[in-house]
C-alpha cells in the first residue's frame, strides 16, 4: 500500500553445466526480473562476457518464423481462443509429425493463391488494353504483322485529314475517341509528326486475334472463373485454420517458450565455465525461487542477496495495491509508472477519480447507462487493458448514480425531492423561474476541494523529499521550498477571508484593523505569503515566475462545477425541446401528422440525450483525471519507474 | 433623455440580456481561445503518440492544458447568470 511491491536483488552463480535447469525452473516460476549483463572494460571485468544461446536455438527459432507464418496467414490471435492446456510431451511430437505437413500445405495453399492472383492481374490488364479497341469492329490480328506498313493506334481530340494515302478509322464511341491510321513506311515519320502536332496519345496494340468484344468476353469469363478457384482455395484455407487454430497457438506458445529459454544465456555473464545471473523478484517470492533452484542442481548453485540501493538502483516496479484499486494502475500507466522508492497514489487516484467523475456527471439515468454498458462490454473484453478501464469506468459510474440521488437528477429531470446536496437544476423550460441552481455555493466548495487536493500533493511532495533524501542542509531547503508553496497558497486565503466574507469559508472580517488597512488576520496571511515566497525562492529563484498557479491550479477545480452544469443544461434543454415543444402540442390535438411529430420528438429525445452521455463520459473522466495529472501529480508526483517484467511465460495452452 | 423614456421593467429585461450577452462571450471567446491554443499542441500531442504510445499520458495531459482558459470562462458565466 502506497509503496511498491518490495524487492530483492539475487546473484545466481553456477557452471554452465547448469545452465538448462537452472533456466527451466526460473522460467517455471517467473518472478526473476533478470537484469542484463552489459560487457565493461573496466577492471575486474577481464574474460567475463555475454553469453551464447542454448544449443538447438537456431533450429527452434527457424521452426517458430515458419510457424508464426502460418499463423498470420490464417489470421489467428491467441487471445481470442479459450485456454486449454495441452500436454507439452504430446505437443512435442505432433510439432515432429504435423507441424511440417501443416505448414507445407498452406505453403501450398498460398502458393496457389497467390498465381490465381497473378492470373486475375494479368486478365485485368488485358482487359484494359483490348477495351479501347471495341470501338472499331477490326479483328485483332489485322493491327500488326506488316512488314511495309506502320500502324499508329492512339487516343485523339478529334478526327484529323492525313495527307498522304493511307487507311484511316475514326470512332468517337469510346472515351478519349479511337484512331486508326496505316500508312505506308516512307510517310511513316510525317505522319508521326503530324500526328503529335494534334496531341495524339498512343496506347499498346494487344497481341491477340479475334473480335474485340469476342476476347473481352472471353477474358471476362477467365476471371470469374479464377474468381471461384480463388474462393475454394480461401475455403480450403479456412477450413485448415478451424481444424489446426488450437494446435497452433499451442505449438506457438511452446516454441516461445523454448527459444526465450534458450536465449536468456545471452542475458547473462559469463566465463568459460561458469555464469553468473543478477536479477530481481519481490521479497516472499525469494524463498521458494532458491530452495527450488538449489533442488534441482542438487546444490551445484551459488545464490545470495545483494543489498539494494533504493535511489541509484534500477529497481524494477510492480504496484502493491487492495484489490480495489487494481483498475486506477491503469491510469497510473498511462501517465507513469511510480518510482520504486516513491509514493504511489494508486489508491489516492482509485478514490477521488470516482468522486470527481461523479461530482460532474452526478445524473441517476446517466450513470445507469454507462454502468451497464461498462459491465455489458465487460463481457467481451479482451486483455487485461480493456478489463481495467472498463473497472474504472463502473467504479466512476456507480458514483455517478450516487451523487445522481444526492442532486435528485435523472436524465435531466428532477426524481421528485429537493437535492440533498445543493440543487443543479436550471431555469429551463417548465423549471423557469425556480430558484436556478446554486452555482456559487458549488463554485465555493469546488475551490475548497482544489485547496485541500493540491495541499495534499504538497504534503506528499514533503514526504516524498523526506524518505528519499539523507537529513542535511539540502534535504531542509526542498522542505521549506515545498512548504514555502503551501505558506504562499493558505497566506493569499487568509487575505482573501480578512477581506471578504465567503460563504462555506472562515469569515475574518470582522477583526479590527492592525496596519496598512490590514486587520490581524490578513497581516498574518501577508507574512505567510512573504515567508513563503523566500522558500521557493531559495530552493530556486526561477521558480518564482510559477507562483500565479497557485491561483489558477486552485480556480482550476471549479471545472467539476461548470462542466457539470453544463452538463446538466444539454439535458434539461434535449427534454424541453423535445417533450415540452415537440411532443405535449402534438398531443394535445392529435392527429396523423401528429403522431410523425411525436416520432420527430421521440428521435430528438433520444439523439440529445446519446450525445450527452458520448460527452457526459468524456468531460467526466478526461477533467477528473486531467485534474490528477496536471493539478495533482505535478506536485510531487515523479513517476518513470521500470515496469517488473518476470522471466517467463503465463501459459495459456501448453502444461509440463 | 434616453434614461427618462425607459421604463424600469424594461432596464431590468436589458441588464439581464446584456448579462446574458456578457455570459455568451465569455464562454465563446475563451471557448476560440482555447481552441486555438489546442490546435498545434493536439496535432503535436497525435503525431507524438503515432510514433510512440507511451507517449499517450503525456500528450493528453500538454493536450487539456490550456482547456483551463474555456473553464475560467465557464465559471465567469456562471457568475454572471447565477
Amino acid at each position: 500500500m502506497f509503496k511498491a511491491e518490495p524487492m530483492r536483488r539475487l546473484v545466481i552463480a553456477a557452471s554452465k553445466e547448469q545452465f538448462e535447469p537452472v533456466i527451466r525452473e526460473m522460467y517455471r516460476h517467473r518472478v526473476f526480473d533478470i537484469e542484463d549483463f552489459v560487457e565493461q572494460d573496466e577492471e575486474g571485468y577481464e574474460g567475463i562476457k555475454i553469453g551464447k544461446p542454448l544449443e538447438g536455438v537456431s533450429e527452434t527459432s527457424g521452426e517458430l518464423i515458419k510457424l508464426r507464418s502460418v499463423i498470420s496467414t490464417f489470421g489467428i490471435n491467441s487471445e481470442d481462443f479459450e485456454a486449454v492446456p495441452q500436454s507439452a510431451k504430446a505437443l512435442y511430437s505432433r510439432v515432429e509429425s504435423d507441424l511440417p505437413a501443416i505448414e507445407h500445405e498452406v505453403e501450398g495453399l498460398t502458393g496457389i493463391r497467390s498465381g490465381l492472383e497473378t492470373r486475375l492481374k494479368e486478365y485485368e490488364q488485358k482487359i484494359n488494353i483490348i477495351e479501347p479497341f471495341v470501338a472499331l469492329p477490326l479483328d485483332l490480328s489485322l493491327y500488326s504483322g506488316y512488314e511495309h506498313f506502320t500502324v499508329f493506334v492512339g487516343h485523339i481530340a478529334e478526327d484529323i485529314e492525313i495527307p498522304f494515302p493511307c487507311e484511316k478509322y475514326f470512332s468517337d464511341a469510346v472515351e478519349g475517341n479511337l484512331l486508326v491510321v496505316v500508312v505506308g513506311n516512307s510517310q511513316s515519320e510525317d505522319t508521326e509528326r503530324l500526328l503529335m502536332d494534334a496531341s495524339f496519345q498512343s496506347v499498346p496494340v494487344p497481341v491477340e486475334e479475334g473480335q474485340p468484344t469476342g476476347r473481352l468476353a472471353y477474358y471476362r469469363g477467365e476471371i470469374e472463373k479464377v474468381n471461384v478457384e480463388i474462393a475454394e482455395t480461401e475455403t480450403r484455407i479456412a477450413s485448415l485454420k478451424e481444424k489446426y487454430a488450437t494446435f497452433l497457438v499451442a505449438c506457438n506458445e511452446l516454441l516461445t517458450a523454448d527459444v526465450e529459454r534458450a536465449e536468456a544465456p545471452l542475458r547473462f555473464a559469463t566465463t568459460d565455465e561458469t555464469f553468473v545471473a543478477e536479477g530481481w523478484l519481490p521479497t516472499d517470492k525469494v524463498e521458494n525461487l532458491k530452495e527450488d533452484l538449489i533442488r534441482v542442481t542438487g546444490g551445484k548453485i551459488f545464490v545470495t542477496e545483494v543489498e539494494v540501493d533504493e535511489v541509484n538502483d534500477d529497481v524494477p516496479v510492480e504496484y502493491d495495491n487492495p484489490d480495489f484499486a487494481h483498475p486506477s494502475e491503469l491510469l497510473m500507466d498511462i501517465y507513469a509508472r511510480p518510482k520504486y522508492n516513491e509514493f504511489d497514489p494508486t489508491i489516492l487516484v482509485s478514490i477521488v477519480f470516482p468522486l470527481f467523475f461523479g461530482l460532474i456527471l452526478g445524473d441517476v439515468g446517466y450513470g445507469l447507462i454507462l454502468l451497464l454498458m461498462s459491465m455489458g462490454l465487460r463481457k467481451y473484453a479482451k486483455g487485461d487493458t480493456a478489463s481495467r478501464l472498463f473497472d474504472t469506468l463502473r467504479n466512476a459510474s456507480i458514483s455517478s448514480i450516487i451523487f445522481g440521488f444526492l442532486n435528485s437528477e435523472i436524465i435531466g429531470f428532477s426524481l421528485g425531492y429537493e437535492p440533498l446536496l445543493f440543487s443543479r437544476h436550471l431555469s429551463i423550460g417548465s423549471n423557469a423561474g425556480g430558484a436556478g441552481p446554486a452555482a456559487v455555493e458549488m463554485l465555493i466548495i469546488s475551490g475548497w476541494i482544489g485547496i485541500l487536493h493540491v495541499t495534499l500533493g504538497r504534503g506528499l511532495h514533503i514526504r516524498n523529499i523526506l524518505a528519499q533524501q539523507s537529513s542535511g542542509m539540502h534535504r531542509s531547503r526542498a522542505v521549506f521550498g515545498q512548504a514555502g508553496w503551501l505558506f504562499v497558497m493558505w497566506g493569499i486565503l487568509m487575505m482573501i477571508w480578512s477581506m471578504f466574507p465567503i460563504q462555506f469559508m472562515p469569515d475574518f472580517t470582522a477583526m479590527s484593523v492592525v496596519a496598512a488597512g490590514l486587520n490581524g488576520a490578513g497581516v498574518f496571511g501577508a507574512l505567510m505569503i512573504l515567508l513563503g515566497v523566500v522558500g521557493i525562492g531559495q530552493e530556486n529563484v526561477l521558480d518564482l515566475i510559477e507562483i500565479p498557479t497557485i491561483i489558477s491550479h486552485v480556480l482550476s477545480y471549479t471545472r467539476l462545477v461548470a462542466v457539470g452544469l453544463s452538463s446538466v443544461a444539454i439535458a434539461m434543454v434535449t427534454n424541453y425541446i423535445s417533450l415540452e415543444l415537440i411532443i405535449e402540442p402534438a398531443l394535445e390535438n392529435i392527429s396523423i401528422i401528429g403522431i410523425f411529430v411525436v416520432l420527430a420528438g421521440i428521435i430528438v429525445f433520444l439523439l440529445g440525450h446519446t450525445l450527452n452521455t458520448a460527452l457526459g463520459l468524456l468531460g467526466g473522466g478526461l477533467h477528473s483525471i486531467r485534474l490528477h495529472y496536471v493539478e495533482f501529480f505535478t506536485k510531487f508526483y515523479q513517476g518513470g519507474g521500470r515496469k517488473y517484467n518476470p522471466f517467463g511465460m503465463i501459459k495459456k495452452f501448453t502444461e509440463e | 433623455m434616453v434614461a427618462e423614456s425607459i421604463s424600469v421593467e424594461a432596464a431590468t429585461a436589458l441588464a439581464a440580456g446584456y448579462k446574458a450577452i456578457g455570459a455568451g462571450l465569455a464562454v465563446g471567446l475563451t471557448g476560440a481561445g482555447t481552441g486555438l491554443a489546442e490546435l498545434g499542441i493536439g496535432a503535436a500531442a497525435v503525431g507524438a503518440t503515432a510514433e510512440n504510445k507511451d507517449m499517450f499520458g503525456l500528450a493528453l495531459l500538454f493536450t487539456v492544458i490550456p482547456e483551463t482558459i474555456v473553464i475560467f470562462g465557464l465559471v465567469i458565466a456562471l457568475l454572471l447568470l447565477f
